[in-house]
């Protein structure tokens, strides 16, 4: 069975590592089509990463990214897909961000003010998520729609509460909710020669994968997680609820989805929820969790790979090509991995199958037991 | 017979071997198919005759070894020159579209067109003139999904005569059938035979072989093992040859029927789209006994089942176990009260494919031990007990960390007993417990159920295969239209006897089938099968079936 | 099966969420690789020709200047006084907008930070106009970077320090959404000299930890300009309804429909405005999506409106086309655009256009470097010195001209004060 399992990881590594390769290859013939030298452009990413800014621009990144897609993957596991992480990540971090700048939180110690942040994120994200799973279970309403409405409803809603007098104060052109101070703000470690410090919240992503995997592995929830996904029908038949799967499976997401902004929030440099906050985070966390095929481990690599590319993406423009490269290489790579996934899953199949009929073959040349 | 040695055969295949990595599916196959004969070719599941199939209708080349097809040698590099040279293949699961009509599902891919447009009319002309040249009796306009599954076969039979084929495979043909659309079928043979056609003819019901086929290759472990010759060769000795060992037998041996009520339905009722799928059901089941199930597909089984497990709400009446009313409790109470389930189709109830045994063994236990600690998995212990049930139902398996989608039917079936079985359960619901598994594990599958019965446990059987039903069973219902039928003693019923009643009490055949019956096809006398004899049977054994579903369907 | 399809269905959503983000990044057609040379602005460069920024009346504005510290009394003034007339403003050269920069030229290292791609015929190619012009005389370019829709303040502290590391030491960022990451790396680069177009908070006064020394904030009263296209509007429209389109719906835009409000208001007390943003942040595509503006605008010019002005950047072409089906008018916005050639086959119905001479103040700051005296603290472009204005090209407003130059010099002198913000 080691063999087995050694081949497994092998077998698993080779989607994205194929896929990587030959979205490079893309990558390459379109900078060639387009005047561009190829060698010259990856050596300028590949140096990117000699500077300490890259690198921990490169990490710090890694947290939003993997957090957003571990909120997607629960969803994944069991066929739901909450596209709406994008929305419950912004709406969370929005009013956590007004909570965490009230004027009353400042005589709050700062890890009771830091959790009640967190807390209050988590519980925003799942209350949206909520609604949509609410929708699903009482109107039948698909979550993929509900979601992306609830998206837009959120876009609204934020636009509404982030204005002067009400949870926004502007500054310059800026609008945002008002700065939190610095005891509400979580501490960075400062890194030689970095302009950006390292955002310790990584750690906090960390937990969430950890936790993550623990709970799919180990205890009876994400074993019936897993049964969901893989077979509804099956899953019925052996006594599981599956709305009910559904609901926590949503509110989980949701409660992962409104910890997607914390890094940026609690670590960034803007210590608020501004228009200029970033978006997208979503988006991107769907690539990953399919990249990483909702694995705890693969999901951090392809977080650290989608990361790392994003980042290259300044230091492509400084020596003249598009950044739009770095996006058509990771689309690349999205649209391949699935492909080479599909190709290799069911390779595995044919082996493992194989394997079994050649232990029993061997197993026959003993006498036959009847 | 002598006239037909001079010529070549229809399908000759010569020390076929097919090697994947590692294993060998066919290794030195011959076969030879006289033309205008049906040549059955049968073994286990896994035995290799869907690879030489595949081979034959160039799916795959073959490693070694020729193929010939009428005299002279032929490569199919694809199904497309497989099917140039007069070869069709009519799969087990059919491959149709249900919202085109017959004659489009037809045409599919092979569209008749003048001037660059679809020729509709001619399409159903030369369909229709196929259709009675064979008689293959379907309306080409007709909706697929209006079908029924013997109407459907003949569907995909003409599909493959539509393009021009002469040698006909038919992979297990029979296994959705009830025993009136086989006779049906064979009828059709006859007449294709009849009309100079080549079917080989695939399947491991011996009886159905032995009715049908002219010649019998027996394959076992990838190879040819000899032929025989129907009407000399017995069920035992093909069976020996198929798997050396003897034919399982569905029997029950001394009763070991207790009085002490495990089930009880009373007066359950479930309401369908339009009308009652399920109406005014009552139904006992006591400790060691097994009760069967009989009935043609779609008249209420799977509701039925469904209503014992809590997966389809009860709009009347009162499901009880072992005395205590679980009508409002959810199927993981139920399940945790001691009901194991055996699904009907495993892959889509049973199983989760991509995952491991160990996980599949955990499926239905997830809340107790040993799959369960409290809130968490209890992994080696699931694991331990899932090596007891591979050692214990003999699953045959390298480990319990491969996909369940890596074994056999037979092997997986094994798995979901032995889970089922595990726990003491109460009351076992089987639904089609030997569905598509090889004889082996149908031995087996039937002697745990034997084993468990006398431990006390009780079983509701549901069953296409008769055989199994009657012998299986210490007491028979009948299911009909979602109502069910008084006990009948399986001591007294016959397979045709069941047959007819399961059809409501009809002559089998019914009054659209071709009368085919005992013209075309060749007497076998001494023959224990179903085909042939079901008329004559059905006039004397059906008292007690046929008069009291008569007697039912006036008060309707 | 069903696991191969939800496979595919989530590729589908992935690879529509990317299309999305891709889009949203501004993967405009135009590419942004034209960083070594001017290649790509030489195009544009014989349009500021045309663009004659300043408005009308202007020469007496070059007396104004000298409320800009460090910047050369000359620069200015080139273009204000050329703008006077408005058939004429074909005949000008680039010269006159831009002068001759005096000074070393050659000491400028130039690193550019666009908020956006370049194309959007509107804020961003100004910049880039100022950027071609000084690049014509001997300042060296060391990198143009653009952003990319959505990231990180982080990214932008990269995108900066990689400049300065490139060699820059001159970075000017084009768009308030630089603020805080130039706050971080103005901080850390202190012999770099800074300038950020649309933001004053890292040069305010009471700034936490005091305004930054090297940086200089460029900032427009673009409420004003766009006060006197309201007028012309309101003085315009047969139907007395006009209509607003924005970008995006942020304080910066809100400033340009606070403006036209008040202006369309002053000249027609009962006039009707309708008005609509594209986008709500974070989405900032709306500055960049002239299908979605040609739909919103054909919405309001069917709803009565004749004449619209577009607050929009890059989606104002869309706002154009709509004018130019619909037989009506509409209001360009940042550059002259009317003048612009990408833009010459709709360029009857640009009525007039909200200059904001994005490019005069980006060529004003290499003009303080290439001088040794860089510009610091913060820079008001406004009517009175010339920063802002409104275009004559086209000659559609020639008959209401003194009535805005009225009102410009009210504006000029306080007499009427433009508000900023929505009330």
């Amino acid at each position: 069975m080691k063999a087995l399992s050694g081949r497994r990881v092998l077998l698993g590594a080779a989607g994205p590592v194929g896929a990587l390769i030959f979205s490079a290859i893309v990558s390459a013939i379109i900078l060639v089509l387009t005047r561009h030298n190829p060698f010259e452009a990856f050596g300028a990413m590949g140096q990117a990463f000699s500077r300490p800014r890259v690198l921990v621009g490169t990490v710090n990144q890694v947290s939003s990214y993997y957090l957003a897609a571990v909120a997607v993957a629960i969803g994944f596991k069991m066929n739901l897909l909450n596209i709406g992480v994008d929305g419950q990540y912004r709406l969370a971090a929005m009013l956590s961000a007004a909570l965490a700048g009230a004027s009353f939180m400042q005589g709050i110690p700062s890890v009771v003010r830091i959790l009640m942040t967190i807390v209050a994120a988590m519980l925003i994200g799942a209350a949206w998520a909520g609604i949509a799973v609410w929708l699903k279970i009482s109107r039948g309403v698909s979550e993929v729609i509900s979601t992306i409405m609830l998206n837009a409803i959120a876009t609204a809603v934020i636009a509404y509460l982030l204005s002067p007098g009400r949870l926004a104060v502007q500054q310059g052109n800026n609008l945002g909710t008002r700065p939190i101070t610095d005891g509400g703000m979580v501490p960075t470690i400062p890194i030689p020669k970095s302009i950006t410090p390292l955002y310790t919240l990584l750690l906090l992503a960390l937990l969430v994968g950890v936790l993550y995997a623990f709970l799919l592995s180990r205890t009876v929830f994400g074993f019936k997680i897993k049964a969901t996904g893989l077979n509804p029908a099956a899953a019925v038949a052996s006594g599981i609820s599956v709305k009910r799967m559904a609901v926590a499976g949503m509110l989980l997401s949701g409660a992962v989805a409104g910890l997607v902004g914390m890094p940026e929030l609690l670590n960034g440099p803007s210590h608020q929820y501004s228009i200029n906050f970033p978006s997208g985070f979503a988006f991107t966390g769907i690539a990953i969790a399919l990249l990483g095929r909702n694995h705890p481990v693969g999901m951090a690599f392809a977080a650290l790979l989608w990361s790392a590319l994003d980042s290259s993406a300044n230091a492509l423009q400084g020596v003249g090509v598009p950044n739009q490269l770095v996006v058509i290489m990771q689309g690349t790579i999205v649209l391949s991995v699935v492909v080479a996934y599909e190709i290799v899953r069911r390779y595995r199949v044919v082996l493992e199958q194989r394997d079994v009929a050649r232990a029993l073959a061997q197993s026959r040349k003993e006498p036959v037991a009847a | 017979m002598s006239t037909l040695i001079d010529a070549p055969p229809a399908v000759r295949l010569t020390g076929i071997t097919k090697r994947y990595p590692g294993v060998v599916a066919n290794s030195d196959i011959n076969l030879s198919v006289r033309r205008a004969t049906v040549h059955a070719l049968v073994g286990e599941n896994g035995a290799g005759k869907s690879t030489l199939m595949k081979t034959l209708f160039g799916l795959h080349q073959p490693d070694e070894g020729t193929i010939e097809i009428d005299g002279q040698a032929r490569t199919f590099a694809s199904p497309a020159d497989a099917i140039a040279a007069g070869i069709g293949m009519v799969h087990q699961h059919f491959m149709l579209a249900d919202n085109l009509t017959v004659w489009e599902n037809v045409v599919l891919g092979a569209e008749p067109t003048s001037s660059g447009r679809l020729d509709g009319a001619r399409a159903r002309r030369d369909i229709e003139a196929i259709a009675q040249r064979y008689g293959l009796g379907v309306d080409p306009r007709a909706l697929v999904e209006e079908l029924g599954v013997g109407a459907r076969q003949r569907v995909e039979i003409i599909k493959v005569l539509y393009r021009g084929a002469r040698i006909l495979i038919l992979d297990e043909p029979t296994a959705v059938l009830v025993p009136q659309e086989v006779d049906e079928l064979f009828g059709n043979l006859a007449d294709l035979k009849a009309e100079g056609l080549t079917i080989i003819f695939i399947s491991h019901k011996l009886d159905e072989v032995r009715a049908i086929a002219d010649e019998i290759t027996v394959i076992r472990r990838g190879t040819t093992v000899g032929t025989a010759d129907p009407r000399q060769v017995t069920n035992r000795q093909l069976a020996e040859m198929m798997v050396g060992s003897a034919l399982p037998v569905p029997e029950l041996r001394e009763s070991t029927v207790t009085d002490r009520e495990v089930l009880r339905l009373r007066g359950v009722r479930v309401a369908g789209v339009g009308r009652d799928v399920l109406s005014d059901i009552d139904l006992s089941i006591r400790a060691g006994e097994v009760v069967g199930i009989a009935g043609v597909e779609g008249n209420g089984q799977a509701e039925l089942v469904d209503a014992i497990m809590g997966l389809e709400p009860v709009a009347d009446g009162a499901v009880e176990l072992a005395g205590r009313d679980v009508t409002r409790l959810s199927t993981l109470r139920r399940r945790e009260a001691g009901v194991g389930f055996i699904p009907e189709d495993r892959h889509r109830q049973g199983l989760l494919l991509e995952a491991t045994l160990w996980e599949n063994r955990c499926l239905g236990f997830q809340t107790r031990r040993p799959a369960a600690r409290g809130m968490f998995l209890d992994r080696a212990a699931a694991r331990a007990d899932t090596r007891r049930i591979v050692e214990q139902f003999d699953v045959r398996t390298p480990g319990i960390d491969v996909l369940a989608a890596a074994l056999s039917g037979g092997n997986q079936q094994k798995l979901i007993v032995g889970r089922e079985m595990s726990g003491d359960p109460a009351l076992l619901i089987a639904s089609h417990p030997t569905r598509g598994v090889d004889v082996g594990a149908q031995a087996a599958i039937w002697d745990q159920l034997r084993n468990a019965r006398a431990a006390g446990l009780a079983v509701l059987l549901i069953s296409a295969d008769l055989e199994e039903l009657i012998g299986m069973s210490d007491t028979l219902r009948v299911i009909l239209r979602g109502r069910i039928g008084p006990p009948l003693d399986p001591r007294t019923v016959t397979p045709e006897s069941l047959g007819v009643a399961m059809t409501g009490g009809h002559e089998a055949g019914g009054p659209d089938l071709p009368d085919t019956a005992g013209t075309d096809r060749p007497e076998q006398p001494g023959q224990a099968g179903v085909v042939g004899s079901a008329d004559r049977v059905a006039e004397s054994d059906l008292g007690t079936a046929g008069g009291s579903l008569s007697a039912r369907k006036v008060t309707e | 099966m069903l696991r191969t399809r939800s496979v595919t269905l989530i590729a589908g959503v992935a690879a529509a969420a990317l299309a999305l983000t891709a889009c949203g990044g501004g993967s405009s057609s135009t590419s942004n690789s034209g960083s070594t040379t001017s290649e790509s602005p030489t195009s544009a460069t014989s349009t500021p020709s045309g663009t004659v920024p300043m408005s009308t009346g202007g020469g007496s504005s070059s007396s104004d200047m000298s409320g800009m510290s460090g910047m050369s009394g000359s620069s200015m003034p080139g273009g204000s006084s050329g703008g006077s007339g408005a058939s004429s403003g074909s005949g000008q050269t680039s010269a006159e907008q831009f002068p001759k920069l005096t000074g070393d030229p050659g000491t400028v290292k130039l690193g550019m930070a666009y908020d956006g791609p370049k194309g959007d015929q509107s804020f961003t190619d100004s910049a880039a106009r100022g950027v071609a012009n000084a690049t014509g005389q001997g300042v060296q370019l060391v990198a143009e970077l653009a952003a990319t829709v959505g990231e990180p303040d982080q990214k932008k502290v990269d995108r900066l320090s990689q400049l300065v590391d490139q060699g820059a030491n001159t970075v000017i960022a084009v768009g308030f959404d630089y603020a805080t990451a130039m706050g971080t790396v103005a901080e850390a680069n202190p012999d770099v000299h800074f300038a950020i177009v649309d933001d004053a908070s890292l040069t305010d006064p009471s700034r936490q930890g005091g305004p930054l020394k090297n940086v200089a904030g460029l900032t427009f009263a673009a409420e004003q300009s766009s006060f006197l296209v309201g007028v012309a509007a309101a003085l315009k429209s047969t139907k007395g309804h006009v209509g607003f389109i924005g970008g995006v719906n942020v304080p910066l835009i809100q400033s340009f429909q606070a403006g036209f409000d008040a202006g369309a208001k002053a000249a027609n007390s009962g006039i009707k405005i309708d008005d609509k943003y594209i986008t709500q942040p974070p989405d900032f595509s709306g500055f960049n999506a002239p299908d979605k503006g040609q739909t919103i605008a054909q919405g309001m010019y069917n709803g009565g409106a004749d004449i619209i002005y577009s607050a929009a950047g890059g989606s104002g072409t869309g706002v154009f086309k709509a004018a130019k089906a619909a037989n009506a008018k509409a209001i360009g916005v940042d550059s002259d655009q009317y003048n612009l050639p990408t833009l010459a086959d709709v360029k009857d119905v640009i009525l007039t256009s909200a200059v904001k001479n994005v490019d005069v103040a980006v060529y004003a700051m290499i003009q303080s470097v290439a001088a040794g005296k860089p510009l610091t603290g913060t820079q008001v472009y406004d009517l009175k010195n010339g920063g802002v204005g409104y275009a004559t090209s086209g000659g559609f407003v020639s008959d209401i001209q003194s009535k805005l130059d009225d009102y410009k010099a009210k504006i000029i002198s306080g007499e009427i004060k433009v508000p900023s913000t929505l009330g």
